[in-house]
C-alpha cells in the first residue's frame, strides 16, 4: 500500500514537472472558423489561413 | 430590445468583452460600445474583412456563422447570425465559450422583437382574411 501511494506521489510529481518545465509556455495562439453547414475548422499559428485571419484581428486589437 | 440596449447589458453581464459592435446585413453599425464612431466604424471595416478572409478560407464558399482569432494581446469574436454580425474584442486568453454563448445570446436579444412583430403581422392578415 505505502509503495502505491509513493508511486502514485512520483507520478503527480512527474507530470507537474513536464507541465511546468517542458508544456507550452505563454498563452496559445489560434483560430477557429465555422460554417453555415456546420463544418469548423481550427488554424494554428503557421498556417496560411491563420497569418491572414491573424493580421486582421491583429489590426483591430490595436488601440 | 435594440442593438444599443442588447450591447449595453452584453458590456454589463461579461466583463470579458472590451468593445463590441453589431452590424446589419448591408454591413452598416447599428450599435457599438465605442462612443468615438471612427472606432466603431474601424472594427467594424475589420470585422467584415475578417469574414471575408474566412468566407475565402473554405472551397465551397459557405456561409460564415462564426470566426474566433485568439492572439497573445486578446482576441476578436465574430458570430453571424439572423443577417446580422457582432463583433466583441477581449483581453487576452478569455473563456471562447462563455464569450460565444453571451455574444450569440445579445444577437437572439434583438433579433426578438423583429420576429414578434412578423408573427403578429401573419395572425393579423389571417385574420383578416376570414
Amino acid at each position: 500500500m505505502r509503495k502505491l501511494v509513493r508511486l502514485a506521489v512520483l507520478v503527480g510529481l512527474a507530470i507537474w514537472a513536464w507541465r511546468r518545465f517542458a508544456g507550452p509556455s505563454g498563452p496559445r495562439e489560434r483560430a477557429g472558423v465555422s460554417y453555415a453547414d456546420g463544418s469548423s475548422v481550427v488554424l494554428e499559428p503557421g498556417s496560411v489561413g491563420f497569418e491572414r485571419l491573424a493580421s486582421i484581428a491583429r489590426a483591430a486589437l490595436r488601440p | 430590445m435594440d442593438a444599443a440596449e442588447a450591447l449595453r447589458e452584453l458590456t454589463e453581464l461579461s466583463s470579458q468583452i472590451e468593445s463590441a459592435v453589431v452590424l446589419g446585413a448591408d454591413g452598416s453599425v447599428l450599435a457599438s460600445t465605442h462612443e468615438d464612431s471612427t472606432r466603431a466604424a474601424a472594427l467594424a471595416s475589420s470585422t467584415l474583412e475578417l469574414v471575408g478572409a474566412a468566407f475565402e478560407l473554405n472551397t465551397q464558399r459557405l456561409e460564415v456563422t462564426r470566426v474566433e482569432v485568439e492572439l497573445e494581446d486578446g482576441a476578436l469574436f465574430v458570430l453571424r447570425d439572423g443577417g446580422r454580425t457582432i463583433a466583441a474584442i477581449t483581453g487576452p486568453d478569455p473563456t471562447s465559450g462563455l464569450v460565444v454563448y453571451d455574444l450569440r445570446t445579445c444577437l437572439h436579444g434583438i433579433a426578438e422583437p423583429e420576429q414578434k412583430k412578423k408573427r403578429r403581422t401573419v395572425r393579423k392578415a389571417k385574420e383578416e382574411d376570414e
